[in-house]
């Protein structure tokens, strides 16, 4: 007989593959599929009697063939009992209890195969390559045993690893955290036209704790900060992922950078036995009126590229360094920007960039660059200074992070002729209704479009119930804030609610092309709310979800409304 | 919603009217299993006065169609205005359940 494996038998699941796999050799060896499926069944029948027999429950393949036939065998391995075995015989050709060398006793199953001869060496090979497939229990036990072998190795190096080793490796890791924590897609915020920002951070090798954070806290206020935390590695990451969540989740209930800094020194100063700092800067732009507040708390001062080309140094301070000392009050300062005026902050690896011959890169350069810079874009400012920097330094190794940022303002947009209302619901579904007859009023009153207003009812239905349905843990009231707006062809939608943090456009989107019997019920309203908007998005704002939607309302809408479906 | 029903020959036609959401599907099931469980195998439900239907709403249609598919019956849908078809083809089931134009068109061979 020639052996083409075994298949051990030890738990529910490998039952199952057993099965598998002798119906893809059965496959195979007969050629007739539903002599597999047989041979498939008796295999999950014999299988379930040797289950749970010990150790060596197993199943063995083998196969052979002369001038009078060839024959499949299965032993079955570990099944102490016999007298159950007797009905699955005319599942086989023949069925007979043996014993091997060993003299381990098993059931043999043989089935015969079509052909004569020794069976080609591909048919073999092939077999045994399906009998030998590792099954996921064995593939599970490997990989723990990778994982311990692993593990040991790791605790190895850990002893014997240099201690330059050690302090890299720690660096990579901190490096990771701070690099995962920076907002990094650009245009961050691509429907905004009232203004733009741009970040860049290149980190050094070595030292460097950079980090810049940019979000809106509400519709009309941009918070934005460039920061340098002391220290490098894990810890300083850590100080960082604190120094901006506190930050983040201050801003969601406070419009003053001062307070907002004051607040977050006193967290960070409190046990700080690290005795770790920050230097940041920290402003809050109201695209309304183009009014930046800002706080400097250490940091290098920003620069403001005027429209009409001049630079103003913005080099007010307000405090020392974050995390140093309990109980101080930040104090902050006002400027207006007007369209077409630009920030540009920066970290000290900017202006300490050092050239082969480790002269400094200074702040005259970089004041020279920004004067040259003919502005069109935030990217293109990023990058031009940037750019600089990398010529300065030639080969001389990065000796720090490089954090660039530039916020550009380009005016209020108009808002004569932008309509909006503002709505909130309780957590009960009848509320769905309310916000919908309310909605409804508002685009009769504006003329929305009939086939844009019942999209829009969907998306109220949609997202009202899951969260009114799904996103509280408790039996309380709480109030979803809807805000309503159309501003010439672009109806805005927003959904607020202090639910548990959910992105509703996270999930993977249901798959529409099954049959009605294979279709699950659920899951198919927010893939429904992302097809019928234009763009949809959603934010954390401290305890806060927000969900914004936009839907552009073509013209063409406006002559469908009395056409028949397809 | 309003939902009424009349017979033509062996179909029963279900005319609804307002919307099949979140806060009507469920009264809508309930009256559409009344209907089968009273013994109609042929639906056809007429969409003409239907303003929106949301996943809730699709999620009553193919309980329906799951139901009267089992039984040997068939659901058929018509009238569908530019934004319940939009839903119907975002979702798929302008192709998984039986859309017709209008009811004539739907009462054809039915």
């Amino acid at each position: 007989m020639i052996r083409l494996g075994e298949i051990a038998v030890l738990q529910a699941t490998s039952v199952r593959e057993a099965r598998n796999k002798i119906r893809a050799v059965a496959e195979m060896a007969l050629e007739d599929s539903v002599a597999a499926t047989r041979l498939a069944t008796a295999t999950s029948e014999l299988g379930r009697l040797i289950l749970n027999s010990g150790p060596s429950s197993r199943i063995e393949v083998g196969i052979d063939g002369d001038a009078a036939g060839r024959h499949l065998y299965l032993d079955f391995f570990g099944g102490e009992s016999n007298r159950r075995i007797g009905r699955l015989a005319n599942f086989f050709d023949g069925l007979r209890d043996s014993m091997n060398d060993s003299g381990e006793a098993f059931v043999r199953g043989v089935t015969l195969l079509p052909g004569v001869g020794r069976p080609p060496q591909e048919l073999i090979d092939h077999l045994r390559s399906i009998v030998e497939q590792k099954s996921r229990d064995e593939l599970m036990t490997e990989i723990q045993t990778k994982n311990l072998e692993l593990q040991e190795s790791l605790d190895n190096l850990r002893q014997t690893r240099s201690a330059k080793d050690r302090m890299e490796s720690e660096l990579n890791i901190g490096r990771e955290i701070q690099m995962s924590m920076l907002p990094l897609t650009f245009p961050a915020f691509p429907d905004r036209s009232d203004f733009d920002v741009h970040a860049g951070l290149y980190p050094a090798r070595e030292v460097g704790g950079d980090f810049y954070d940019l979000f809106l806290i509400d519709d009309h206020h941009f918070c934005y900060c460039v920061g340098d935390v002391s220290g490098k590695g894990v810890p300083a990451a850590l100080f960082m992922a604190v120094t901006k969540t506190l930050i983040k989740s201050r801003a969601a209930n406070d419009l003053s950078p001062a307070s907002i800094l004051s607040h977050v020194n006193t967290e960070l100063s409190h046990n700080n036995d690290s005795c770790m700092f920050v230097t940041i800067f920290l402003g809050i732009l109201d695209v309304k009126t183009g009014e930046t507040v800002f706080t400097n708390a250490g940091h290098n001062p920003p620069y403001l590229k005027r429209a009409n080309g001049e630079l103003v140094p913005l080099d007010q301070r307000h405090g020392p360094i974050i995390g140093a000392a309990e109980g101080l009050a930040y104090r902050e300062d006002v400027e207006t920007l007007a369209p077409g005026d630009c920030l540009f902050l920066f970290t000290d690896g900017v202006t300490e960039a050092m050239d082969e011959d480790v002269r400094l890169y200074g702040d005259q350069r970089l004041i020279d660059v920004l004067n040259a810079h003919d502005f069109t874009s935030t990217e293109g400012l990023v990058q031009a200074a940037v750019d600089d920097v990398w010529e300065y330094q030639g080969n001389a190794e990065q000796a720090d992070d490089v954090t660039v940022m530039a916020v550009a303002y380009f005016g209020a947009v108009d808002d004569s002729g932008v309509h909006r209302i503002e709505l909130t619901a309780a957590n009960r579904l009848e509320e769905i209704d309310v916000i919908n007859k309310n909605f409804n009023d508002f685009a009769e009153e504006h003329g929305v479009p009939e086939a844009i207003r019942r999209r829009v009812n969907l998306v109220f239905d949609e997202l009202l119930n899951n969260i009114i349905s799904y996103a509280y843990g408790d039996d309380d009231e709480h109030v979803v804030e809807v805000v309503i707006s159309l501003a010439g062809d672009r109806l805005g939608v927003t959904i607020t609610d202090d639910g548990r943090a959910f992105n509703p456009f996270e999930g993977v989107p249901p798959d529409t092309d099954l049959a009605v019997d294979d279709r699950p019920i659920g899951g198919l309203g927010v893939h429904l709310v992302q097809n019928v908007m234009d763009h949809v998005a959603y934010e954390r704002h401290g305890t806060k979800n927000v969900v914004s939607l936009t839907k552009i309302i073509e013209q063409e809408d406006e002559g469908k409304k009395g056409e028949k479906p397809r | 919603m309003k939902l009424e029903t009349t017979t033509i020959d062996a179909v029963t036609v279900v005319e609804m009217e307002g919307n099949l959401d979140t806060n009507t599907s469920v009264d809508a099931q309930d009256y559409i299993n009344g209907l089968i469980d009273g013994g109609s195998t042929k639906l056809l439900t007429d969409f003409t006065k239907v303003d929106f239907v949301s996943s809730a709403g699709l999620r009553v249609l193919l309980a329906t169609a799951k139901k009267l598919g089992g039984s040997g019956g068939s659901l058929r849908i018509c009238g569908l205005n530019e934004a319940v078809n939009e839903v119907f083809e975002i979702s798929g089931f302008s192709t998984i359940l039986e859309v017709f134009s209008s009811r004539d068109d739907a009462m054809q061979g039915f």
